[in-house]
């Protein structure tokens, strides 16, 4: 008898626990993703763009179920675009949240920090707006990247200006910060190696009242082209005194980032007519669902998306695709589901792959947009074309 | 002469041009902060968020009035002046009367109430980039001159030069005000020797509130006046903070034509140094005149004799 109710006991505990367990489709079920962002500050104005979108994303795939019957709930906290604070951000996400997947951020000085305590936690972070190269050069195993690396950032500008622009001198002006660097490093190479002579590599320190000096400086070397890496403010501040300053180069071309926003169209009024910038996605992409995501996001916020909010859109897509795939929910398993993603998103094709020294990195066509009539056209490839481009520039002078 | 070498000549030409109107605004900056440590002998870390709320003012006038920034000028100015004396009667006299510890609480009070003026106008206005759309904003004065059969075009911003303007007849007023009338007298007299000026009847109490009022005044109208050029966010105090700070150690602590200089001195050596040295090392090349001030010219430029 004793035996008997011994065994029944062993039967009832090891039973009891599949009791508890819910069924696999509940609706109430949440996977809370941590988001380090910057929400206040310099580039507050990135950061509330991706937020606008991850929200938007979440919310549709919520509607529909969830992603495996899991809801994709998003903790955002604003790390001001400080290293330090995302840093501990991402440690409290990690330690004591106990989030198994991190996302998001902004600057590439930001993502670097957050990807380096990933990696030390073991947990996996998908970067997908931090550009710098070294990001995904570190051989890192659980650090992936969704945006092309800063490098490949002027792809498509090189194919436009070497069958198009044909300039033989470019000036270079760029935010002395890790993507700045790498976008106008990978720019000088590229000239360096097609003959095109680079009279000036100048780094400048972000937030400056004036940049007339350099301005002038870049005037008294006459270059056909003057490229700038900059994020929103001094972006527009570099188009304005350079109208003042009557520089006429054939043209001005931007390195994404700042010059992609709507927000310099406003800044830089007049003064951002015709500006040319390399970009990674606009609204008139072919991608399905790019379109949708556009018209809703600008339904939602009175505001056209740039490339940064696409990005923000399609990582929670990833996520869902994640999800259903992933065997559970550890850290572990997550990153083995994200290494497998090969999917297509509004941002375009998504697939992890090593190439050149980079790990763990998705790659993909860069664009060529330009402002005309005060709105942002993708002017190159021809393929993805909306508009026709205007270059080179008319002079300032002969402007009505 | 070579276009080589009247190249150059435009280059720094243009940048001197450049230097002196920045520097101008610069001065502005610095003499408000000048004042208040010339007379309280503390250095008044929310300097920059001061302007910080001007410049909102001067938004807003801009985007729901309908007024010119420069117009607007005199709303910023006299409505700096009240928020100013305020902070020093109800914030920093309280403080300044208790014997405290730390004998630099009430520059730690002003970094307090500058984080709070900083924090409240993210709260309202959010982390918004705002700037006013007028349509001289990058408006320039071309100047065609020939030197040695070259002809050089030098360029004049607009609202720099308007800028400039407005700050020396700011500065030159304070200076009438503090030379001429019986309460510069009073002020001048406070900041000589604050007990001997109580002595003599002064209430050197009611002076330091319109010290504190007339040194916000003046960094809410260089504020007002950066507007066109420039954007504006919570933010943007901080750096501005250090600028005056750089001023008003480079014009030797209170001395109002030495910030005028450290001013111009400030913007000049930015110009040059991001020309002939690098851009990026703008901000460190202040900082390098700055220690070189302290440490040979403990007084500043404009100091003599000794303490």
């Amino acid at each position: 008898m004793k035996t008997r109710r011994l065994i029944m006991v062993i039967a009832l505990l090891l039973v009891a626990p599949l009791l508890f367990v819910p069924p696999a489709a509940a609706q109430d079920k949440t996977f809370t993703v941590g988001i380090s962002l910057p929400l206040t500050g310099a580039e507050a104005k990135f950061g509330e763009m991706k937020k606008a979108a991850y929200e938007m994303a979440a919310a549709e795939i919520n509607a529909k179920g969830g992603a495996k019957g899991y809801r994709i709930v998003y903790d955002i906290q604003d790390s001001g675009a400080k290293p330090e604070t995302a840093t501990s951000i991402v440690e409290k996400f990690i330690t004591i949240n106990k989030y198994p997947l991190i996302v998001g951020e902004y600057t590439s000085q930001c993502s670097y920090a957050v990807a380096g305590v990933a990696e030390k936690y073991k947990v996996p972070y998908l970067v997908d707006t931090g550009a710098a190269d070294k990001i995904t050069q570190q051989g890192w195993k659980y650090v992936y990247r969704l945006n092309p690396p800063s490098s490949l950032y002027g792809a498509g500008l090189f194919t436009f200006f070497e069958e198009v622009a044909k300039p033989q001198s470019i000036a270079l002006l760029y935010e002395n910060t890790d993507f700045g660097t790498s976008t106008s490093k990978a720019m000088q190479v590229w000239c360096e190696k097609k003959g095109i002579k680079v009279v000036l590599s100048e780094g400048y320190q972000a937030g400056a009242v004036d940049f007339k000096p350099i301005l002038q400086k870049v005037k008294s070397l006459r270059p056909d082209i003057v490229y700038m890496v900059s994020y929103l403010m001094d972006a527009s501040l570099l188009m304005r005194q350079s109208k003042e300053l009557d520089i006429n180069p054939k043209a001005f071309v931007g390195g994404a980032a700042g010059f992609t926003l709507p927000e310099f169209l406003e800044n830089a009024a007049d003064a951002s007519e015709y500006v040319m910038s390399a970009t990674l996605w606009t609204p008139q992409v072919k991608y399905p669902g790019a379109k949708e995501f556009a018209e809703n996001y600008q339904k939602k916020t009175g505001k056209a998306p740039s490339y940064h909010g696409a990005e923000a859109y399609a990582t929670t897509y990833v996520i869902a695709d994640v999800l259903k795939r992933t065997k559970s929910l550890s850290a572990e398993d997550l990153r083995a589901a994200l290494a497998a993603t090969d999917m297509m998103t509004a941002f375009g094709p998504v697939k992890f792959t090593a190439f050149d020294q980079f790990t763990n990195q998705n790659s993909m066509d860069t664009l060529v947009l330009q402002v005309i009539k005060k709105k942002y056209e993708t002017v190159w490839p021809k393929s993805a074309a909306s508009g026709e481009f205007v270059f080179p520039f008319p002079r300032w002078r002969d402007r009505k | 002469m070579s276009g080589q070498v009247s190249g150059q000549l435009e280059l720094l030409l243009q940048t001197l041009i450049s230097g002196l109107l920045l520097g101008g605004l610069y001065s502005l900056i610095g003499l408000g902060m000048s004042l208040i440590m010339g007379v309280m002998k503390i250095i008044n870390l929310a300097h920059g968020e001061l302007m910080m709320i001007a410049m909102y003012v001067t938004f807003w006038c801009f985007t729901l009035a309908g007024m010119d920034p420069y117009v607007s000028v005199l709303i910023a100015f006299p409505l700096l002046f009240i928020l100013g004396a305020a902070i020093q009667k109800f914030l920093i006299a309280p403080v300044m009367e208790v014997e405290s510890i730390l004998p630099e609480n009430q520059v730690l009070l002003t970094v307090g109430i500058g984080l709070v003026l900083s924090n409240l106008a993210l709260l309202a206005f959010s982390a918004d980039y705002r700037s006013v759309p007028v349509s001289y904003a990058s408006k320039a004065i071309y100047w065609d001159v020939s030197v040695g059969g070259q002809s050089l075009s030098l360029s004049f911003s607009v609202p720099m030069m308007v800028a400039f303007g407005i700050a020396l007849v700011l500065g030159a007023s304070l200076f009438l005000f503090l030379a001429r009338t019986d309460l510069g007298r009073m002020i001048r007299a406070t900041a000589q020797d604050k007990r001997a000026a109580a002595l003599m009847g002064i209430n050197t109490k009611r002076i330091t509130y319109v010290t504190f009022g007339l040194g916000s005044a003046l960094v809410g109208a260089a504020g007002s006046l950066l507007v066109p050029v420039y954007y504006v966010f919570p933010q943007i105090g901080g750096p501005f903070t250090l600028k005056a700070f750089i001023i008003t150690v480079l014009g030797g602590m209170g001395n109002i034509p030495g910030a005028v200089l450290g001013g111009v001195v400030l913007g000049l050596a930015e110009a040059l140094g991001s020309v002939y040295v690098s851009l990026g090392y703008k901000d460190a090349i202040g900082f390098v005149i700055f220690v070189l001030v302290l440490i040979f010219l403990p007084k500043g430029i404009l100091g003599k004799g000794s303490a």
